[in-house]
């Protein structure tokens, strides 16, 4: 390849890259393409969230990480305004740097969509890990937080006998994992709810399986399949107005099953070549 | 040789923490609570001289004129906007307006751009293992290829076989192995513990 061409291809690919993208964004959604498909069913959160008492509150561990944060966003604003708009009360709580930043901002966000400021607690962060875990467990405390004022009085009085359910937004290292260990033990028959990336669901999968946590929204998939199904009434103005374009991930994933299928059959026809010379 | 009250210490703590979870008792619950309260001091200590040591190392790149200049005022930018931002008299910290403007506006965007990076990254090294001639890479690529594929956001009946062949792949497979890996580790784990707590050490100390 000449200089003029290598000098080139580094800023067309971008370019090439970025209007593609950008295609994709706009594009139509098609028929065909659909991320909640028929063995999809939102992951149990709905049946959860209807076996819980009236008025519920619902500690969440709001710990994602920044990289995968975008991929199960519009589920967890889905689910925050779903427990909402079933006269839930929220109390929000961090274990990680990175989940407080989140959680901060997505509190934030409830607030300048004018969600009941009654119906919120922010419990802060708490550092220490799984040490952390254990301390929230057996003395959760409200000093430090903020939030609504009778909601805080409950939950400083009764501690964890206040919650009703765990909901665990995770992609960090304190994930479902870590609650399931150290506080599911301590705390009896809370149910522990789960929204994670893609990408943890072979460590989360066990504890659904096993019971350990009620319900998952666990893939892309589940994520659409939930929000598909979630009645918000006008609480629908806090979650995301746009919906996750298919296209660009489908066009992903096929560019990536294309690039990694075409070096295997370089390698099985190069291994067929090299044998038929040797049998030659 | 490990020292003895190293040792100690840990059995003692280690006792009562499996004490407290076993056993309600008030006055073991408010000692194993001392000591998690301890822990958690601890760990945010080690946090804040974690930062400030990252902050020093990067003050002496630049002092000295090696590594990454670029990095380090980059690092040392970040640190001291974010401090600025919540630690400014008036501040309402980590709900600051300025403090969420940085993370929305500047850390979850990079953040999520350099997790997008990985696409890239992971398909071009996958490629370059297979090339590479490694049958394991064969193997590894192979199933991934595959994993893709029934990931693919694909309505009607395909979607039915798909999700099967997805849900048997994640609760069979890879579920079984990663439960294995799970066990292994926790076993791995435990006898570790008990090795310290009793105090026995490998033969080369």
């Amino acid at each position: 390849m000449s200089d003029r061409w290598r000098r080139i291809g580094g800023p067309g690919s971008l370019l090439l890259v970025l209007v593609l993208g950008a295609a994709l964004w706009i594009a139509p959604s098609l028929d065909g393409l659909t991320l909640g498909d028929a063995v999809t069913d939102g992951g149990g959160v709905d049946e959860a969230l209807d076996d819980l008492e009236p008025s519920p509150i619902v500690l969440v561990g709001f710990d994602p990480d920044l990289g995968t944060y975008a991929e199960i966003r519009p589920t967890v604003r889905t689910l925050l305004a779903d427990v909402l708009a079933r006269d839930g009360r929220i109390a929000v709580v961090s274990l990680t740097p990175e989940g407080r930043a989140l959680a901060t901002a997505e509190l934030a966000r409830l607030a300048r969509g004018e969600a009941n400021a009654a119906r919120l607690f922010d419990l802060g962060f708490i550092p220490g890990a799984e040490a952390a875990l254990v301390d929230l467990a057996t003395g959760l405390t409200t000093s430090g937080g903020a939030g609504g004022q009778a909601l805080g009085r409950e939950l400083a009085e009764d501690g964890m006998d206040a919650v009703d359910a765990i909901v665990v937004v995770g992609g960090n290292d304190l994930g479902p994992r870590s609650w399931v260990e150290q506080v599911a033990p301590r705390v009896g028959n809370v149910p522990i709810l789960a929204v994670t990336p893609t990408i943890l669901l072979p460590e989360v999968q066990p504890y659904v399986e096993s019971g350990q946590i009620a319900a998952l929204l666990g893939t892309v998939a589940d994520g659409a399949a939930y929000r598909d199904g979630a009645e918000l009434g006008n609480l629908d103005r806090l979650t995301e107005q746009t919906e996750v374009a298919v296209l660009p991930i489908l066009i992903g994933l096929l560019v990536a099953a294309v690039a990694m299928g075409q070096a295997l059959g370089a390698r099985i026809v190069g291994a067929a070549r090299s044998r038929e010379r040797e049998v030659s | 040789m490990r020292r003895p009250t190293f040792t100690a210490l840990v059995v003692v703590i280690g006792v009562l923490l499996l004490a407290d979870l076993l056993v309600v008792n008030t006055a073991l619950a408010a000692t194993a609570g001392v000591i998690v309260d301890a822990a958690i001091l601890v760990a945010a200590g080690t946090a804040l001289a974690a930062v400030a040591s990252l902050a020093l190392r990067r003050l002496a790149d630049l002092w000295r004129r090696r590594g990454d200049p670029v990095g380090a005022v980059l690092v040392l930018a970040g640190i001291i906007a974010m401090l600025v931002a919540g630690l400014r008299p008036g501040s309402a910290g980590t709900s600051d307006p300025a403090v969420q403007w940085l993370v929305g506006a500047l850390l979850v965007p990079i953040g999520a751009s350099l997790f997008g990076l990985l696409f890239i990254s992971t398909v071009s090294a996958a490629r370059r293992s297979v090339q590479g001639g490694s049958r394991e890479a064969v193997v590894l690529v192979a199933a991934a290829t595959i994993a893709v594929l029934v990931l693919l956001p694909i309505g009607g009946a395909a979607a039915g076989w798909f999700g099967a062949a997805r849900d048997w792949m994640v609760g069979g497979l890879i579920g079984s192995v990663f439960r294995g890996l799970l066990i292994g580790i926790a076993l791995l784990a435990a006898v570790y513990a008990a090795r310290v707590m009793l105090g026995i050490g490998s033969a080369d100390e």
